[in-house]
């Protein structure tokens, strides 16, 4: 099998060079499309290219010179205009099955930075649908994409690795609001503080129809940048109180060094509301809320600490099923490999089996005419016998053909083949 | 007509609630289509079962006999809980619902099932009492279950456990939304139906069983009546109440109400007690022969 996998992952390469290698526009896409068509014509190429990872893969005909990664990473040099020094320790390689096994292992998440999270799927898809328009696929491409996808869909349905959410802002509203609120466009999202992560929250809460965001922070400057980013609007700090007592899900990020709302605040500012459901999501380390808080009914208290705990737990469950993933992806690329092997060897054996026919045919219509007395029935039982006894004979070498091919492409068994049949 | 027994559906529901039981520890496609297929195969069985005390009788089931009564209202739960699991298959809904469906095909067992022949006189506001408290009881039952699961769903997101990945409970915004509808439709249905029932006592005529005051399926349901009254009243005139409170109180209420419903129609079979709903005698031999009470 003459196919190579280059690449460089988070896991094996710093950002600083995988964002200099990094195909990031569309047009840096075909440019570089057009580039290996140029540089290595008749070779199939797909280029994977992520946030975490930059991944190359070329195939040729069996026949065909390999392409070797010094060949590769000499064409990412030229192309990044970077020297080969730079990155050329950063990158790995793969070959034959470990290049197959690698892109089902990708695309299939084991490889990602957050285990089984869903969006390489779509990455790995849109890879190949980009170089299916660039015309760079051919049937070694389109099997290898093909089966990954395939890997990747049997992965998912038959394992729990992209079950239970990872980060603290997916938890927080998958798990948890979206199992208090039935629906949140008339929800009031209250952001106290503007830090990263009630960012992230309002990404999730965005999703999900939030439309009413108020941003308090000691820093109006701040406030106003996050509002207008997420869509909402500000309220000076001495406003707190009041939007504590009408928010129905309150994000907390504050740097205050005790926390800000006590459980008598509360209660107090909800005077109004007594009845109205509360989803705090405390993510202030020191805690901005006071745990009392969390123990009025109605008011439903998250900080980091019960939130990681859960994370923690679904990353392990996610890792409990790794080995799982692994043996369905053995079982895929043993059966893409199998295929692949089958395929190779399919051309030898057709040719063998018409040549024999052929022979066989021609013999039979020979005797045919010296034997004009036959009848229909005896013809046809003449006819079956001879086909037996090719068929007879083809079996054994055919069998062995088939044995080599589960161990890779038998080509010293097709060469003798070749050689012994004048094929 | 296919002849069916109480203990054919009774175990094609206890199956179906096993299967519900089975998917806590693996959610499985096939045990949700089993599970489905069982409680289709056991409504089915306990239609047939119905539509044939019906034709026995002479009798619509809900007025034959209480035996009958329960099974309708089990029936109505069966149908309600097919519903839910039609429209979002993920719902725990089966691990509630099917506690309280087998308690009623259970109890059936214990009530009199002899028909009773007092439909001389007033058959339709008869039947309009037996349809009123049967429809009330059906939506105190639901309320009952949606208490239940919004207590269950409360009680995880208090203490911050990670939602099971094998059983999804709806969120509590809705469970309130549908529990307060089931509150608000039982009570009406409760009351025209014990009102009805007061009604048809009063103006009992010659041959009838008389209402007496000491009646205990009337103390008890007229007493329960009144506190789903109460709780009814509260909902209404409470702005906003917590959700918490809501469900706590609904599940009281209504289990108060189902187990003293059961617990009184079972207590007046078991002794014999003079009862307007619970034992009254059959007054044809043909009626007594089928499906006595053990």
């Amino acid at each position: 099998m003459n196919l190579l996998a280059l690449y460089c992952t988070h896991q094996t390469t710093p950002l600083a060079i995988r964002e200099r290698l990094a195909f990031a526009t569309p047009e840096r896409l075909v440019a570089a499309y057009a580039r290996l068509k140029d540089r290595f014509p008749g070779t199939e190429s797909v280029v994977l290219s992520t946030c975490n990872r930059v991944e190359l893969y070329v195939a040729r005909p069996s026949d065909a010179e390999p392409l070797t990664p010094p060949l590769l990473a000499q064409f990412l040099s030229e192309f990044h205009d970077l020297p080969l020094d730079e990155f050329v320790g950063e990158l790995r390689a793969a070959t034959g099955s470990e290049a197959v096994r690698h892109l089902f292992e990708v695309i299939s998440s084991l490889d990602s930075m957050v285990l089984g999270e869903p969006q390489i799927v779509n990455q790995v898809r849109e890879a190949y649908r980009v170089a299916e328009a660039q015309g760079s696929c051919g049937s070694m491409a389109h099997a290898l994409f093909q089966g990954a996808i395939r890997t990747s869909s049997r992965v998912r349905t038959e394992t729990r690795l992209a079950e239970g959410k990872v980060s603290i802002a997916s938890v927080a509203v998958g798990d948890f609001a979206k199992s208090i609120f039935d629906h949140f466009a008339d929800k009031l999202v209250l952001v106290i503080g503007a830090g990263e992560m009630a960012e992230e929250t309002l990404r999730y809460l965005k999703d999900e129809g939030v439309c009413d965001i108020v941003v308090v922070n000691r820093s109006p400057e701040r406030a106003a940048k996050v509002a207008a980013e997420w869509g909402g609007r500000t309220a000076p700090w001495s406003d707190l109180n009041k939007w504590l007592g009408q928010a129905d899900v309150i994000v907390s990020t504050t740097g205050a060094d005790k926390p800000i709302v006590d459980a008598k605040l509360f209660k107090q500012v909800r005077t109004a509301n007594p009845g109205r459901t509360a989803f705090i999501l405390d993510l202030g380390a020191p805690r901005d809320f006071d745990t009392e808080v969390g123990k009025l009914d109605s008011v439903f208290l998250y900080d980091i600490d019960s939130l990681k705990k859960t994370c923690e737990e679904n990353r392990k469950s996610r890792v409990r099923e790794i080995d799982k993933a692994r043996g369905i992806i053995d079982e895929e690329t043993a059966k893409f490999m199998a295929e692949y092997y089958h395929r190779a060897s399919g051309e030898v054996v057709s040719r063998l089996m018409q040549d024999w026919h052929g022979v066989s045919r021609d013999e039979l219509d020979r005797l045919f005419n010296k034997l004009s007395h036959l009848n229909e029935k005896d013809r046809e039982q003449i006819e079956r016998t001879v086909e037996r006894i090719v068929n007879k004979l083809l079996h054994p070498p055919l069998e062995a053909l088939k044995v080599e091919a589960r161990e890779g492409t038998p080509h010293g068994l097709i060469n003798a083949l070749k050689r012994l049949f004048g094929l | 007509m296919l002849k069916t027994t109480v203990v054919c559906f009774l175990a094609s529901y206890a199956l179906a609630f096993a299967c519900e039981l089975s998917q806590l520890k693996r959610r499985h496609a096939l045990t949700r289509i089993i599970s489905l297929l069982l409680a289709v195969a056991g409504l089915v069985a306990h239609t047939f079962y119905l539509l044939h005390r019906s034709k026995q009788a002479h009798l619509p089931p809900l007025l034959s006999s209480a035996h009958d009564w329960l099974l309708v209202v089990a029936w109505l739960a069966v149908l309600v809980y097919l519903f839910v699991t039609l429209a979002d298959g993920e719902l725990a809904m089966g691990l509630v619902i099917w506690p309280v469906i087998l308690t009623l095909v259970i109890t059936s067992r214990f009530v009199t099932d002899s028909p009773s022949y007092r439909l001389d006189y007033h058959r339709n506001w008869k039947m309009l009492h037996a349809s009123m408290l049967g429809l009330g009881t059906t939506f105190v039952l639901l309320g009952f279950v949606l208490s239940l699961l919004y207590l269950w769903q409360h009680r995880r997101l208090k203490q911050r456990l990670m939602a099971n990945g094998a059983v999804k409970l709806p969120n509590l915004e809705l469970i309130e939304r549908l529990n307060r509808w089931a509150i608000l439709a039982a009570v009406p249905f409760q009351t025209f139906g014990i009102a009805t029932g007061f009604g048809l006592s009063i103006f009992a005529k010659g041959g009838e069983l008389p209402m007496t005051w000491t009646d205990p399926v009337v103390i008890g349901g007229a007493i329960t009546g009144a506190l789903m009254g109460v709780l009814f009243v509260w909902l209404l005139t409470q702005k906003r109440s917590p959700g918490r409170q809501v469900a706590m109180l609904t599940a009281w209420a209504c289990g108060f109400l189902l187990v003293t419903m059961l617990g009184l129609q079972m207590l007046t079979a078991a002794v014999g007690m003079r009862s307007i709903h619970g034992s009254a005698p059959a007054t044809t031999p043909e009626a007594a022969v089928e499906g006595r009470a053990p």
